[in-house]
């Protein structure tokens, strides 16, 4: 007759089979795990931030330049130094943190009837990220550059336009 | 009183026990297999949950999978039962515990729980402890009620043996 504490008895036996057989096939496997982590694990999990619908526009849409289009050019200082479209607000994106409330009321605060980001025109393109990461927020009408600044820059290149 | 002993004193129990313990072991014994191949995908799960200190982590991923193996074929054999739910319980416990921390943290995260997959494929959400807490359901059942279960501790030798 079992009785709670030959159950528990039992269940002991168990994790202790269960030590024993994880140590030896722990021993005879050819790169075997160290029973104690010699190094911290590289664990980073994203927060999750809402991410919003956005369109892509082409780099010659004649919708970037209309007056009442807030661009954004999502790249870093020093690329925004080498080359940017005059006009534009620098919103550097950053792949861990999120823009900071006060920018996002700010650019919201603009009432523009449309916003279009670029970026580094990378895969991912970071203008992508930081437009789909301010719809997420609440901004209206948000769109990106296909190709970010390089493909703005051609495309000003032949139009005269740019700095 | 009587309804209750009437309850748990039910034939029945047997076979639903026996189904129970069948389902239960086909969810553990698939579980343990890619831990056990692969024990530091599972570390790297165990880590990013993020309760563990370091110097546990490796040995809760080398240890726990064999424990799910062990209890699975207790649970299809008929050895041990109750013995056998009580551990699966406990470990449906402490998965809980976990997942309640990482979902109160809001990580995104995979779940660990079968096949390392990633967070994309196997999040974990309100839904992975929903489900833990039904095999939660099904362990307990059987360790309440399972009193007499198919299998081979029903053989007579093997009943002389066991005491």
């Amino acid at each position: 007759m079992e009785t709670p504490r030959t159950i528990v008895r039992d269940a002991v036996i168990v994790v202790a089979l269960s030590v024993a057989a994880a140590a030896a096939f722990n021993a005879i496997r050819p790169a075997g795990l160290p029973w104690i982590a010699d190094r911290e694990y590289e664990t980073m999990v994203p927060c999750p931030e809402p991410l919003g619908e956005v369109d892509s526009v082409a780099p010659n849409d004649p919708g970037i330049h209309h007056e009442r289009t807030l661009l954004i050019d999502a790249r870093d200082d020093d690329a925004r130094a080498a080359w940017s479209l005059s006009g534009a607000v620098a919103v550097p994106f950053d792949w861990l943190e999120p823009v900071p409330d006060g920018k996002v009321r700010e650019l919201v605060r603009t009432r523009a009837g449309r916003v279009i980001v670029f970026g580094d025109g990378g895969d991912p393109d970071s203008g992508r990220e930081l437009a789909r990461e301010l719809a997420g927020r609440g901004m209206r009408n948000v769109g990106f550059v296909r190709g970010g600044a390089p493909a703005l820059r051609a495309s000003s290149a032949g139009e005269g336009g740019g700095r | 009183m009587s309804r209750l002993r009437g309850l748990r004193d039910w034939k029945g129990h047997a076979w639903l026990g026996l189904a129970t313990r069948l389902y239960l072991a086909w969810v553990f014994l698939a579980a343990c297999g890619f831990k056990i191949m692969a024990p530091a995908s599972f570390a790297l799960d165990v880590a990013t949950y993020d309760i563990l200190p370091l110097s546990l982590v490796n040995a809760m991923a080398l240890i726990l999978p064999w424990v799910e193996l062990f209890a699975g074929l207790m649970l299809v054999a008929g050895l041990r039962v109750r013995a056998a739910s009580l551990l699966i319980a406990g470990m449906m416990v402490v998965f809980m515990v976990a997942l309640g921390m990482a979902l109160a943290k809001g990580l995104d995260m995979s779940c660990g729980c079968f096949a390392s997959s990633g967070a994309e494929e196997d999040p974990i959400s309100y839904l992975t402890m929903l489900r833990d807490a039904g095999w939660l359901a099904l362990a307990l059942y059987v360790l309440f009620f399972d009193r007499r279960p198919l299998g081979v501790e029903r053989i007579p030798w093997v009943a002389r043996r066991l005491g």
